[in-house]
């Protein structure tokens, strides 16, 4: 995949992301689930994921200069 | 239970002289230039850059702020704090982009790179008035925090002024002392006293409160199911959930003192440690300071004030005094790193783009002496804020994530869209952090709308119309983004 083409796949795949965190908790099912593995644990995912794939972006970024 | 004056103090002058030393360490370790003082030579190592971006950006809000979110609105905190955290994700697009043009073009802070970019001055000089508008009262507000910890935490034995100007002390000692070195080095110390004071306190808790995290989520689900949904108790309405979290995810570049940080690390490969231990620092607070929240909420279920859960729960019997002692060194630690590193920074603006663009024949060693008397002088301008504690200072304070959001728009032109124009940045900028200022102190919401929506909105409208309307400096647009086309090219870096 050509550099352009990551960034797009990159950055629209973090928009649907971004999104998700903010809409899917506050409709239900996640609204009505009283119950840590709710929008507690959604949330914990959502963090974890955007982590590793910041891990998996950055790892090209290196000490050769 | 209370704490005498005098462990106080003794806590705190030890606190304060292994900084000192620590900060005349790196005093010795500093060059002589403007680059050294206020970007410590663009050499930070990886781990330092990490600890000193997480001190920098977490503050005392956390253990304060965010704990009294989810006492009075449940897990609405959570969501909150760690939309802002993936805003990290802007880095990963930015970060190298803000590092090698500040390498090819010995940028001092990113306003003067908005300057430069957008060929205009008048740019630098507004984007870093509107800065240092904003961020005095937040970082007033820090001190404020410490003023009243202090004084709560000692039942009023250590007045309020007190501890102000003991924070202030501090602050600038380390600042003056060694510049962003001595900012990096003690910043370092102090997120590692935040991260494990707050999460060695948090565990106790649970244990001694509940019997264990298990103790609390059972407890939480029976007493408080409301709280573990937004909206919940109400609290997090989507509307207040977007105002506060929209202005917040953009914190990583709207924040100067933050931004300035992707031109210190020595290489790329520093800064991706900076970004991933930055990321696992910021995930472990944010749960620290989440699960802090909501054991206040079920020991302390009468509080009148969300804001006071931190310090009514330090003072139950289930907490040592020995503990809240240490989470009291642990805020008022996120505190000062928050001030000193925003001081500097706000100094090194005056410098680079006011002065120096209004004098230009200044040399460097003029340069760094006017920026190094700004340390004292913003230090003593926040602490007169301070004392002052004037309701336009709390507004401002909280405006200051929607007013500093106004500089986003042209931060992504700088990089992405060559027909952006200094005066589509001047426009957005000023007429986005009046909307900011005004709303926030009017206490108006159109349309039940946050403050930070519509600076936010307006800053974009304006950029992208005024831009179209006017002309964009061609020649610098097409140098500045073909160079990082061309070095970005070479690295597979997106």
């Amino acid at each position: 995949m050509s550099l352009e083409r990551q960034r797009i796949f990159w950055a629209v795949l973090f928009i649907i992301m971004i999104l998700a965190a903010f809409i899917f908790p506050f409709i239900p099912p996640l609204s009505n689930l009283t119950k840590i593995y709710g929008a507690f644990l959604f949330w914990n995912a959502f963090a974890l994921v955007v982590i590793v794939c910041l891990g998996i972006i950055t790892a090209r970024w290196r000490d050769d200069h | 239970m209370i704490i005498s004056a005098y462990t106080i103090y003794l806590a705190l002058f030890l606190y304060f002289i292994v900084g000192s030393i620590i900060a005349r360490q790196a005093r010795n370790r500093l060059g002589s230039g403007v680059n050294d003082f206020f970007l410590a030579g663009r050499s930070l190592g990886g781990i330092v850059a990490a600890l000193t971006y997480s001190a920098t950006t977490y503050s005392a809000f956390m253990l304060v702020g965010l704990a009294g979110f989810t006492y009075i609105g449940g897990v609405g905190a959570l969501g909150f704090e760690l939309i802002y955290l993936s805003g990290l994700i802007l880095v990963a697009f930015f970060g190298p982009r803000f590092w090698l043009v500040g390498n090819r073009y010995n940028y001092l802070t990113p306003t003067e790179m908005l300057g430069d970019r957008y060929a205009s001055k008048a740019v630098a000089v507004v984007s870093a008035v509107a800065a240092v508008i904003f961020l005095i009262p937040y970082s007033a507000v820090q001190l404020i925090g410490i003023g009243a910890l202090l004084e709560g935490i000692s039942g009023g034995a250590i007045p309020y002024l007190v501890g102000v100007l003991i924070a202030s002390f501090v602050a600038v000692y380390w600042t003056w002392t060694g510049g962003l070195k001595a900012v990096a080095w003690t910043d370092s110390l102090q997120a590692l006293v935040m991260l494990t004071v707050a999460s060695l306190s948090v565990v106790f808790i649970a244990y001694r409160g509940f019997g264990g995290f298990g103790g609390l989520f059972t407890q939480l689900e029976a007493q408080y199911p409301a709280w573990l949904t937004v909206p919940g108790p109400g609290f997090f309405n989507i509307n207040a959930f977007v105002g506060l979290t929209l202005p917040w995810f953009f914190f990583s570049l709207s924040n100067p003192q933050v931004s300035q940080r992707l031109f210190m690390p020595r290489s790329l490969g520093q800064m991706r440690v900076m970004v991933m231990g930055f990321l696992v620092f910021g995930f472990i607070y944010t749960l620290v300071s989440i699960m802090w929240g909501f054991s206040a909420r079920l020991l302390l279920p009468d509080l009148p004030a969300a804001d006071s859960a931190t310090p009514v729960l330090l003072s139950l019997d289930i907490v040592p005094s020995a503990v809240a002692l240490l989470v009291m060194l642990g805020i008022s630690a996120a505190a000062v790193s928050t001030v000193n590193s925003i001081i500097l920074s706000l100094s090194s603006m005056v410098c680079r783009d006011v002065f120096k663009n209004v004098k230009p024949d200044t040399d460097e060693n003029k340069e760094l002496l006017i920026g190094k008397i700004f340390v004292p002088l913003f230090t003593l301008f926040i602490m007169a804020f301070a004392t002052l504690r004037l309701d336009l200072i709390a507004a401002l304070s909280v405006a200051s994530s929607a007013g500093l959001l106004v500089m986003v728009p042209a931060l992504f032109g700088a990089f992405f869209w060559k027909r952006g124009t200094a005066a589509g940045v001047l426009s957005s900028v000023i007429a986005g952090g009046l909307v900011a200022t005004i709303l926030q102190y009017g206490g108006w919401q159109p349309l039940g709308l946050w403050p930070g929506v519509w600076s936010g909105t307006v800053a974009v409208t304006l950029f992208i119309v005024v831009s179209l309307l006017t002309r964009a400096p061609d020649e610098k647009a097409e140098e500045f983004i073909g160079f990082l086309q061309s070095e970005l090219s070479g690295r597979k870096v997106i």
